[in-house]
C-alpha cells in the first residue's frame, strides 16, 4: 500500500489483537492433555483401546488463533468504522439544515434568537426588558443595543428590513440547531409502531431491515483513511456496488407491503428509477476502475495519490465520469431532483408513508447514510481520497516544501476525506434547494436515453486513455490539462447561450412567448 | 396493472385546500377524475340573509382568504349597485390600490405554493417573504393581515395612512426587482420547463364555454378581462393592459398559466404605483374616516324588487355577486345573496384537463389553475 | 390611457339583442342601466316564461354568441303569488373570445382593442329572470348541454335551493355532503339559521373528550 499516515488504526488494531492473542496463547497450558482413557471392548469393537493424548490446548489455540485474531480485528474495526461513520454523519443533516436554510432565506432558530433584539425601526416589541422588575432590564438594554448595532438590520425601511434582511448573520448563529439531529432521533424512537391492517406483516418488517442493513454494509468497504477500514478485499469496489444496489429491493418491498395505493405507486416508481440509474452508475464506476487499474478502492486512491502511479486526481482525467457519477448517485439516493418516489406533492412520502417511529427514523437515516456514502465515494474515486489538494506540488516547492510536507503529514487522511465529502454534500444540498422534481417517465427517459450512452462513452474514453497514454508511470501533466480544458470548453459551449431570441424559441418547444408584457406604466426600473 | 381509483384528499399536501380529487389511474396514466367539494361549506349565502349590508363585508373577506380584498370589493360593488350609491373618485383609487396589491399577494401565494408542487422548495419561502411586504401594506390600509373589512358601501373605511405612499412605492419597486429572482428559479430551470410545458392543454373557446376566465383564460392567447369588458372603478384612468400569453396550438399549458400570473404581478404593481401618483387629492393627504372624499352617504335599505349584480375580476377569474333586496328589517338585510366563485367552475374543468396525463402531472395541472377552496365552498 | 369598452357601443349591442329576443314568444326584455361605482353599464334583463326559457337560451347561444354562463341563482319567494314562488336568475356574458389562429405552428394571440371593438364581439351582460310557479319540486329546463359552465351551477342550485333542472345529467350534491337527506335544501326560507343548541363532537373546548360518533350530530 503506497499511501500512509500516522493514524494507523488498522495497524494498531491488528497489533493489539495479535499481542493479546499471543498472550492468551502463552497463558494456555502447554502440556498435552493426556487422559489415557481405556475404552473397554463392546459388541462394536472387539479389542479395548486407549485414547491417548487428545488435545493440546496451546496447539489447539494456535491453530485457531489466526481466525480468532481476524475475527476480533474485524469486530473492532467494524465498530470503529461504524462509530466514525455515525459520528461524522452528524455533520450531514447539520449541513443540510443550515445551508438549505440560508439558501431559502429561512433561518429558523437563528431568526428566532435574533428576534430578541431586532424589532421594527430598531425597537423590539415593547422593549420587553424594561418591564422586568427592579430595573434589572437596564444592562439587558445595553446588551441589546450593542447586538443591534452589530447584528441588527441594515435597511432603512423598517418593514422591509423586518422580513427582507439578507445580511450575513454571523458565525455564532451556526450553533443553534446542532442538537436537532439527536432530538429528532429520540422523537422517532418514542413513536408508536403502527402496521396497516391488511399489510403483509412479514414483508413490512423485513423491508426496513434490508434497506438499513445493506446501507450500513456499504460502509464496511469504504476506507475513511489509508488505515481506517473495516475490510479490504481485492474486489472491494465490486462488493460495495453490489450491496449498494440491494436497497431498491427493500424499497419495493416497503411500497408493496403497506397495502396502500400511494405507496405501491411510489415503490414501483422507485424500483424503476433505481434500476434505470444503477446501470450508468456501474458503467461509470467501471470506467474509474479501468483507468485506475484496480477494483480495490484503496488502490484506486493510491493510484491518484502516488508519485509513481497516476499522481493526478481522477476528476481531471475523466470529468465526464465525475459528472455522471454525481448525477446517477443523486438519483440512487433519491434526492431532489430525482425524488419522485417520495414526492410529497402527490404521494405524501411515497413508499415509506405507512412507516412510523424508529423504522421510519432509521430508513430516513439510511437515506442520509447513502448520500454520505455517495459523497465519500466521489471523494475517493475522483478527488484523490485522503490527499490534500496539490500535496505533491506543494511538497516539491523549493524552500517551504519541507515544512509544508511536515505540516500536511500531521493531518490524518481522514480529515481530508471528510472535508471533501462534506463539501460535496453541500453541493447535493445546493442542488436540492434549487431544482425542481423531474417526472418519473422523464427520469427514466433521461437515464436510459442520455445517461446510458454517456456512461458508455465515458467507459470508452477511460479504456482509450489507459491503453494509449499509460506507460506505468505518472500521467503526463499535459494530459489532464488537455482533458479538463476540452471538457470545460464543451460544457461552456453547451451551457451558455448567446442568442437570447433563439434561446426563447428553443425554450418553448411549441414556440410560445408572452406577447403583451407588462410594459405600460414604465415602473420597471 | 389494473385501473384503480386513488383518492387525493381531503387531507393532502397538494390540493391547496380542503377537497377531494378522485383519480382513476391505469399505471401512471390518469384515465378519469371526479372532484368532490363542499368540505368547508360554511353557508355564507344563508348567513348573509340575516346580516346588514355592512356586516356582510366581513364574510366576503373570508370567502377566499388568500385574496380577501378582491372578494370584499366584489361584494361592495354589487351592494352599491343595489343601493344605487355613487362612490367618490378618491375612494375608487384607494380601492384600486388595495385590490391590486391584494392581487399581487394572491399571486405570490400561488407562486410560492406552485414551487413545492413541482419540487422546488426554495421558491416558497422567497415568495412568502415578498408577500409579507404586501401584507404589511395591506395591514396599514385595512388593519389586519388577512381579513381587512376594508371597503364600505359608498367608499372605504379609512384613507391612506401617513407615509403609506412612500412605503408602498419602495416596496413595490423592490418587489419588481425580486420578480426576476423567481423567474430565474423557474424559467431558467430546464426541469421546470419540461414539467410544465406540454401539460394540461386548454383552448380558449372551450374554457369560455366551461366558464373559466381570468388568468387561466388569458394564458390561451386572448385578452379578455372584466376590467375593460364590463368596466368598473378607475381602470380607464391608468395605463395598463392585461398580460396575454401566446399559447401553443393545442391550447394553454401550465407554463402559460404560470407566465401570465407573473406578468400580472408586474402589471398590478405598476397599476398601484400609477394610482398612487394619480390619486385625486394626492397620496400624502389624509382624510379622516367618513370624510365625503372617501365615503359617500349611502342608504341602508333596499326595498323588495330591487337587485344588484356586479362582475369583478378576481385574482382567479370572474367573480360575481347577485343581491336581491327586500329582506328582514324592511330591507335592511338582503333577501338573497348569491356568490359566483371562479374556482368552483374551474375545478371540474381542470379535472377534465388532467385526463390523459401522468399522475405526476396532477399537482402541476391543478396548481397551475390556482384553486382556493374557501371561495369554492363558500 | 387605459382602454375600456365604450358605454355607447355596449348599449347598442345590448339593444340589438333585446330587439331580437323580444320577438320570441313569452319573452320580455329590456336594457337596464346599472351603476358600478363610477361607470354606468347597460345590462339586458330578460323575463321569459318557464316554457320559453330553453328556446331563449338556444337563440342566445346560436344567434348572439353568448358563450359564457356566469352564474345560476335560485331564490325561494314564499310570500309571493303562486305563480312566482320560485325564481331562477341566470347571468350570462358574451365574451367575444375566439381560439387564436396559428401560422406555421406559432399561435397569433388575439389582442382585442377595447375601444375599437364593435358589433358581434362586444361584451354584453345578460340577466335572465325566470319565475316558476309553486310546487314541492320546482323545475326548469337545463342548459347544461349549451353551456358547460352551467353544469356545476345547476348542481349547486338544486343542492342548496331545491330547484330541479330537467335534462341535467349527473345531478348530485356538490356543496352539502353526499348523504344529506332528500328534500333538504337549506336556502329555502322555511329553514332558519340556528345559533344555539349545536351538538358538538367534543365535550370540552380543547377536544380531548370526544363524544361517540352518532350522538345527534347535525352534519
Amino acid at each position: 500500500m503506497a499511501s500512509s499516515d500516522w493514524l494507523d488504526i488498522v495497524g494498531w488494531t491488528e497489533s493489539m489483537t495479535s499481542w493479546s492473542m499471543d498472550n492468551v496463547h502463552d497463558l494456555m497450558p502447554s502440556e498435552d492433555i493426556d487422559l489415557q482413557v481405556t475404552v473397554p471392548s463392546t459388541w462394536a469393537w472387539p479389542d479395548p483401546f486407549t485414547i491417548g493424548p487428545i488435545f493440546n490446548l496451546q496447539d489447539g489455540f494456535a491453530s485457531i488463533q489466526p481466525a480468532l485474531e481476524a475475527f476480533m480485528h474485524a469486530m473492532i474495526m467494524s465498530t470503529v468504522v461504524f462509530g466514525m461513520m455515525m459520528t461524522t454523519m452528524l455533520a450531514i443533516p447539520y449541513i443540510e439544515r443550515k445551508f438549505i436554510g440560508r439558501l431559502m432565506d429561512r433561518l429558523g432558530a437563528t431568526t428566532t434568537l435574533r428576534s430578541l433584539w431586532v424589532g421594527e425601526s430598531g425597537v423590539t416589541g415593547g422593549e420587553w426588558w424594561n418591564k422586568l422588575p427592579f430595573g434589572v432590564g437596564g444592562p439587558i438594554g445595553w446588551v441589546i443595543g450593542a447586538l443591534n448595532k452589530t447584528w441588527g438590520n441594515s435597511h432603512e425601511l423598517e418593514t422591509i428590513s423586518r422580513v427582507n434582511n439578507r445580511s450575513y448573520h454571523g458565525y455564532w448563529f451556526l450553533l443553534p440547531g446542532f442538537f436537532q439531529a439527536f432530538a429528532d432521533f429520540f422523537k422517532f424512537a418514542t413513536k408508536e409502531h403502527i402496521v396497516p391492517r391488511d399489510a403483509d406483516k412479514v414483508v413490512f418488517e423485513v423491508a426496513p431491515v434490508i434497506i438499513l442493513s445493506t446501507t450500513i454494509m456499504v460502509f464496511a468497504f469504504v476506507p475513511f483513511g489509508p488505515h481506517i477500514y473495516a475490510a479490504n478485499p481485492d474486489l472491494s469496489l465490486l462488493f460495495m456496488m453490489a450491496i449498494f444496489g440491494v436497497a431498491p429491493l427493500g424499497v419495493f418491498f416497503a411500497g408493496w407491503a403497506s397495502n396502500n395505493k400511494y405507496t405501491l405507486i411510489g415503490g414501483m416508481r422507485s424500483a424503476a428509477q433505481l434500476t434505470a440509474y444503477e446501470i450508468p452508475l456501474l458503467i461509470t464506476v467501471l470506467g474509474v476502475a479501468v483507468l485506475s487499474g484496480s477494483f480495490n478502492i484503496i488502490e484506486i486512491v493510491d493510484f491518484q495519490i502516488g508519485r509513481e502511479e497516476g499522481n493526478v486526481w481522477n476528476i481531471f482525467m475523466m470529468p465526464l465520469g465525475a459528472l455522471l457519477f454525481l448525477i446517477t448517485m443523486i438519483a440512487e439516493v433519491e434526492r431532489i431532483p430525482f425524488d419522485m418516489p417520495e414526492a410529497e406533492a402527490e404521494l405524501v412520502e411515497g413508499w415509506w408513508t405507512e412507516y412510523g417511529g424508529i423504522r421510519w427514523g432509521l430508513m430516513f437515516a439510511a437515506e442520509y447514510m447513502r448520500s454520505y456514502a455517495a459523497c465519500i465515494l466521489f471523494a475517493l474515486f475522483f478527488l484523490g481520497g485522503w490527499e490534500a489538494p496539490f500535496q505533491h506540488t506543494m511538497a516539491d516547492l523549493p524552500w517551504v516544501g519541507g515544512m509544508v510536507e511536515f505540516a500536511l503529514s500531521l493531518i490524518p487522511g481522514v480529515g481530508w476525506i471528510l472535508l471533501k465529502a462534506w463539501g460535496l454534500f453541500a453541493v447535493f444540498v445546493w442542488i436540492r434547494a434549487s431544482l425542481h422534481r423531474v417526472r418519473t417517465d422523464q427520469i427514466l427517459e433521461f437515464g436510459w436515453r442520455y445517461l446510458l450512452p454517456l456512461s458508455l462513452l465515458h467507459l470508452v474514453l477511460a479504456i482509450a486513455i489507459r491503453l494509449l497514454f499509460w506507460d506505468g508511470g505518472p500521467w503526463n501533466i499535459m494530459l489532464p490539462i488537455a482533458i479538463t480544458a476540452i471538457s470545460g470548453g464543451i460544457f461552456v459551449i453547451l451551457a451558455i447561450d448567446e442568442d437570447k431570441d433563439a434561446l426563447e424559441i428553443q425554450r418553448r418547444p411549441y414556440s410560445t412567448q408572452a406577447v403583451v408584457k407588462a410594459s405600460p406604466g414604465s415602473h420597471r426600473d | 396493472m389494473a385501473e384503480m381509483w386513488i383518492s387525493m384528499g381531503p387531507q393532502h399536501p397538494m390540493t391547496h385546500g380542503l377537497w377531494t380529487l378522485k383519480v382513476k389511474v391505469d399505471g401512471e396514466t390518469v384515465v378519469d377524475t371526479e372532484p368532490d367539494l363542499g368540505y368547508i361549506h360554511r353557508g355564507v349565502e344563508k348567513i348573509c340573509e340575516s346580516r346588514d349590508f355592512t356586516q356582510i363585508t366581513t364574510y366576503c373577506d373570508r370567502l377566499c382568504y388568500a385574496s380577501a380584498n378582491t372578494w370584499s370589493h366584489a361584494y361592495i360593488y354589487a351592494a352599491e349597485d343595489l343601493l344605487e350609491v355613487e362612490v367618490p373618485e378618491r375612494a375608487e383609487y384607494i380601492r384600486l390600490i388595495a385590490v391590486e396589491i391584494q392581487r399581487i399577494a394572491s399571486h405570490l401565494m400561488w407562486l410560492g405554493a406552485y414551487g413545492p408542487d413541482i419540487g422546488n422548495l426554495s421558491i416558497m419561502v422567497w415568495c412568502l417573504r415578498e408577500r409579507e411586504m404586501m401584507m404589511d401594506l395591506l395591514q396599514e390600509l385595512g388593519g389586519s393581515r388577512m381579513h381587512y373589512n376594508f371597503p364600505r358601501v359608498g367608499g372605504v373605511k379609512r384613507d391612506l395612512p401617513y407615509g403609506f405612499a412612500q412605503r408602498a412605492r419602495a416596496k413595490l419597486k423592490l418587489f419588481l426587482n425580486r420578480i426576476q429572482e423567481y423567474e430565474a428559479l423557474y424559467d431558467e430551470s430546464t426541469i421546470f420547463l419540461v414539467r410544465s410545458q406540454g401539460v394540461g392543454y386548454a383552448k380558449p373557446e372551450e374554457m369560455v364555454n366551461h366558464g373559466v376566465s381570468g388568468p387561466n383564460l388569458r394564458a390561451g392567447g386572448v385578452n379578455y378581462d372584466i376590467r375593460w369588458a364590463h368596466p368598473y372603478s378607475v381602470y380607464s384612468e391608468l395605463d395598463w393592459a392585461p398580460p396575454v400569453e401566446r399559447s401553443s396550438i393545442k391550447g394553454a399549458d401550465c407554463y402559460d398559466r404560470y407566465r401570465v400570473r407573473v406578468e400580472e404581478m408586474r402589471v398590478s404593481a405598476s397599476m398601484a404605483l400609477q394610482a398612487l401618483d394619480k390619486i385625486p387629492g394626492g397620496a400624502d393627504t389624509h382624510y379622516e374616516p367618513e370624510d365625503p372624499m372617501i365615503l359617500a352617504k349611502a342608504p341602508s335599505r333596499a326595498p323588495e324588487g330591487t337587485s344588484g349584480a356586479h362582475h369583478f375580476e378576481d385574482s382567479r377569474g370572474e367573480s360575481m355577486f347577485y343581491i336581491a333586496g327586500g329582506g328582514e328589517g324592511r330591507g335592511k338585510q338582503p333577501y338573497r345573496v348569491s356568490i359566483r366563485s371562479p374556482i368552483f367552475i374551474t375545478i371540474p374543468f381542470a379535472a377534465k384537463c388532467m385526463i390523459g396525463y401522468k399522475v405526476a402531472d396532477i399537482p402541476a395541472i391543478m396548481g397551475s389553475f390556482d384553486p382556493c377552496i374557501g371561495e369554492t365552498d363558500r | 390611457m387605459g382602454k375600456i369598452i365604450s358605454e355607447s357601443v355596449q348599449k347598442e349591442a345590448a339593444e340589438v339583442i333585446v330587439n331580437s329576443i323580444s320577438s320570441l314568444e313569452g319573452v320580455e326584455a329590456e336594457v337596464v342601466e346599472r351603476s358600478s361605482g363610477t361607470n354606468p353599464r347597460n345590462v339586458i334583463v330578460a323575463n321569459p316564461s318557464p316554457d320559453s326559457w330553453r328556446a331563449l337560451a338556444e337563440m342566445l347561444y346560436s344567434d348572439h354568441a353568448i358563450d359564457y354562463c356566469s352564474m345560476i341563482t335560485g331564490i325561494h319567494w314564499p310570500e309571493r303569488d303562486d305563480d312566482r314562488k320560485w325564481e331562477v336568475v341566470y347571468h350570462l356574458l358574451r365574451t367575444g373570445v375566439r381560439d387564436p389562429p396559428s401560422e406555421d405552428g406559432v399561435v397569433q394571440p388575439i389582442i382585442v382593442n377595447p375601444s375599437t371593438v364593435r358589433g358581434f364581439g362586444t361584451p354584453v351582460e345578460i340577466e335572465v329572470h325566470v319565475h316558476l310557479p309553486d310546487s314541492r319540486t320546482p323545475s326548469i329546463d337545463s342548459v347544461q348541454d349549451i353551456w358547460v359552465g352551467a353544469d356545476w351551477n345547476e348542481k349547486e342550485t338544486w343542492d342548496l335551493v331545491g330547484i330541479d333542472f330537467d335534462g341535467h345529467k349527473g345531478m348530485r350534491r356538490v356543496l352539502l355532503p353526499h348523504e344529506t337527506p332528500r328534500g333538504y335544501h337549506p336556502l329555502q326560507k322555511q329553514h332558519n339559521l340556528r345559533y344555539h343548541g349545536f351538538e358538538e363532537m367534543y365535550d370540552d373546548s380543547q377536544g380531548f373528550m370526544r363524544k361517540p360518533d352518532d350522538v345527534g350530530k347535525i352534519k
